[in-house]
């Protein structure tokens, strides 16, 4: 299986998958008469530069930032960090600064003079956040979204790109598979099981825990939940201290990140000494399969995103005969791509709409995680999320783990 | 304390959203803001104490939650009213849109937007104003970011005291690492000891997950902040900086330990010299105090300015003021703000000491919050 006529391989080439990410930002750079890209957010950085940085609560990250400045027709990005031995080994030392304190009025000041001597003082430029310090010493310059350079950019993958969230996936699979047999013991709380998981992803190398691990309950019904905005379900919720009872319903999500890249993880598992689905829970789990192999029927090069969410809805016959309802949750979607962004486009099944889906066409390199849903009022439901990245001529899998308890027939 | 200190992910008391409420119109109406536009996850907790769902770095800035002061209404991005307090009514919830025109739909049926005059935000992006634009058309578009920062810095009793709480977990995590620490051990062990601590506790989630740094014996020293898996060689100086939320509050300290030798005197010199360092810093630690103050108590100790925030403010996270051998020295301190004071020493061929405490800038001098852990470096393993 080939993307663009490679190979993934098993083991991501850094260098090469900075330099070419930093190739096809030049490349849309030029495409959008943009003299420059200037970007604040961790997730865009990481991307633009490689480089790498603890994890970090958000209102550290958004204030003690590492900064990344992309040159129209420079060879390297500049890099702002206050974690210089995270800096790619090819950036020369020249592009390696200090970090950046861009939220404030001072450190605003300090970055405004880089850009100005990197871009120019009127230059045109990309830009992802503007602080109100950033704005008002960035006065003369033109600023324009940098996601029109960077959604371009990233959504299509690299092969090394693809060997990253491969990564990624299989280690945070095989840390669940640590956790899972906790679940065997009622009483036991959603941060215990945190402590299991983390305790074994650090350990196999992950560069940091992106999303604090969910492990909701959820209620027989949507009745007996959270009350929402659209009557549809109240997931994620986050975890804490609550111990988990027998014969509860866990729905499953995290991700962590290896070379900058997001794995995500989910499954429905069962808690109990004996966990074992009955039979309408199994039942539910079946039209699951159905839905996800139908959507994976359907992808491959040129066909349109309405096209496979047309296929998810038809695959999903309801024990009633009917199958209208889209089998996705009402504020999300049937499928998302991950990248340096744990939900990043190309995404189906949106309020972006029919219009959206229909003119979004899958291409080699792109990557899609499906997370259909199964809700079976009465009785919960069944979400799991597998990850695929589209290839020259089909599909090929990066997620690969069982979805104990539940077995298919 | 003690209920505090088992239910650290609870949303928190009515008494403290509602002083923080309190301290949040009050500076909208000093600024003469309509309406506030608040995006970062530590806002919205200051803004509503609605719990959510932590992820790892920055987020992109977005209407995450809306201030009206016509109504005294905060309306929140919320798909569910789990975990949401009571004051945050069904009615002044709005979801979770991808289609920025459903979005901007949403917003506009907020109560108040749309006779708005100043409309102020915590940040911002390109095309921003022209959302704003949309939903309050006749506003004017105002760096709303020094209210918000004027009315989170100075903090509450309550506020202090879960300051005070999350340093409990963070010593929980500091005893993890200490038992993780030997010859032979990895940085990365001692980071997934923290972790695990942490979430052993019941807060899983970490300031930062750059906590442990097996500092160089030999050539140029620096704190790493990523740590590697190379094994720790006995007599190495080993800077353990654990930290943890409780309640959204951040606590924490830095101490320096010896893996597998009792320190040697080059080592209790250096860690002498970190700790007369920030006791000279703390001691600066007073209201009305520049920045540019504990700059200079630093340097008359004689150390050299560490490329290492010599203070950063600590409540929700990191807080400002930034202060560093350039930034912040115009910063004025004020009354009630807690600040970490960091200390990093180092020495080629001896390694390096980071100290790290949490103080309180009160009216009577700064009361150190960290204060029962001694400095004095400790074998470990």
């Amino acid at each position: 299986m080939t993307v663009n006529g490679r190979e993934v391989p098993a083991v991501a080439d850094l260098a090469r998958m900075r330099a070419e990410r930093h190739a096809k930002l030049q490349e849309q750079l030029v495409a959008r008469g943009l003299d420059g890209l200037v970007l604040l957010g961790t997730s865009a950085v990481a991307y633009a530069t490689g480089a790498e940085a603890p994890g970090c609560d958000s209102s550290r990250a958004a204030l003690l930032r590492t900064v990344a400045i992309v040159v129209t027709g420079a060879s390297h990005p500049h890099l702002f960090t206050p974690y210089p031995e995270g800096a790619p080994p090819e950036l020369p030392a020249d592009h390696v600064h200090p970090g950046a304190v861009p939220d404030l009025d001072d450190g605003a000041a300090q970055l405004a003079e880089h850009v100005r001597q990197l871009l120019g003082p009127t230059a045109r430029i990309g830009i992802d956040e503007v602080p109100h310090p950033l704005a008002r010493a960035l006065t003369g310059l033109e600023l324009k979204p940098a996601s029109a350079v960077l959604g371009v950019a990233k959504l299509h993958k690299t092969v090394d790109e693809l060997a990253c969230i491969r990564q990624a996936q299989h280690i945070t699979e095989q840390a669940m598979l640590e956790v899972q047999p906790l679940l065997r013991r009622p009483g036991i709380t959603q941060t215990d099981l945190t402590a299991c998981f983390v305790h074994h992803i650090v350990g196999l190398g992950a560069e940091y825990v992106g999303i604090d691990p969910i492990w909701q309950v959820m209620p027989r019904t949507k009745a007996a939940g959270p009350w929402t905005v659209h009557g549809d379900l109240a997931f994620p919720t986050p975890s804490g201290p609550q111990p988990l009872h027998e014969g509860d319903v866990i729905w499953v999500d995290t991700g962590v990140h290896i070379g900058g890249y997001a794995s995500d993880f989910g499954r429905t598992w069962i808690v109990g000494p004996d966990p074992t689905p009955t039979p309408r829970q199994q039942r539910q789990f079946e039209r699951w399969l159905a839905v996800f192999h139908a959507s994976l029927a359907a992808c491959r090069p040129g066909v349109s995103t309405l096209e496979v969410a047309r296929a998810a809805i038809a695959a999903d016959e309801r024990a009633d005969g009917a199958n209208e309802a889209k089998p996705w949750i009402e504020h999300f979607y049937l499928a998302h791509s991950v990248g340096t962004d744990s939900a990043e486009m190309p995404m189906i099944g949106t309020d972006l709409g029919d219009d959206f889906d229909a003119a979004q066409v899958l291409a080699p390199g792109m990557v899609l995680v499906f997370e259909p849903v199964i809700w079976d009022d009465g009785a919960a439901g069944y979400r799991s999320e597998d990850i695929v990245a589209i290839t020259d001529d089909g599909t090929m899998t990066l997620s690969d783990h069982p979805y104990d308890p539940f077995v298919a027939a | 304390m003690t209920a505090m200190a088992i239910d650290p992910s609870a949303v928190d008391d009515e008494a403290v959203r509602r002083n923080r409420r309190t301290r949040l119109f009050a500076a909208m109406e000093a600024h003469d803001l309509d309406l506030l536009i608040l995006g970062r996850p530590a806002e919205v907790a200051f803004a509503t104490g609605a719990r959510q769902l932590w992820t790892a770095g920055s987020r992109p800035f977005g209407p995450a939650c809306v201030a009206v002061r016509a109504t005294g209404h905060i309306h929140l991005l919320s798909v569910s009213d789990y975990d949401v307090p009571d004051e945050i009514g069904r009615d002044d919830l709005y979801g979770l849109w991808w289609n920025p025109a459903n979005l901007a739909r949403a917003l506009a049926e907020i109560p108040g937007l749309a006779t708005a005059r100043r409309v102020g935000t915590s940040s911002s992006s390109p095309g921003f104003d022209r959302l704003v634009a949309a939903i309050a058309p006749d506003a004017q578009l105002v760096d709303g970011s020094r209210a918000v920062w004027e009315a989170r810095q100075p903090k509450s009793m309550a506020e202090v005291e879960r300051i005070v709480a999350a340093i409990a977990i963070a010593e929980a995590g500091l005893a993890a690492m200490e038992a993780a620490l030997h010859p032979g051990a990895t940085e990365r062990e001692l980071r997934a000891a923290h972790l695990t601590a942490l979430a052993a506790a019941g807060a899983p989630t970490a300031p930062t997950e750059g906590v442990a740094c097996a500092t160089a014996t030999t050539g140029p020293v620096t704190l790493r902040r990523i740590d590697v898996t190379t094994p720790i060689e006995a007599g190495q100086l080993v800077t353990l900086d654990p930290g943890a939320f409780h309640r959204g509050y951040e606590g924490g300290f830095a101490r320096t330990r010896v893996a597998g030798a009792a320190p040697s005197t080059p080592q209790i010199d250096l860690a002498a010299r970190s700790s007369v360092a920030i006791a000279a810093v703390i001691d600066a630690c007073r209201p009305g105090a520049r920045g540019a103050d504990l700059v200079a108590a630093w340097q008359r100790t004689g150390e050299p300015l560490a490329p290492v925030p010599l203070a950063t403010g600590v409540g929700l996270g990191t807080e400002p003021p930034i202060v560093d051998s350039t930034l912040g020295h115009d910063a004025v301190l004020a009354a009630r703000t807690v600040l970490a004071i960091s200390s990093w020493v180092s020495k080629e061929g001896v390694g390096g000491v980071l100290l790290r405490d949490l103080v309180l800038v009160d009216d009577d001098g700064p009361h150190v919050l960290t204060a029962r852990h001694s400095h004095a470096l400790e074998r470990r393993g």
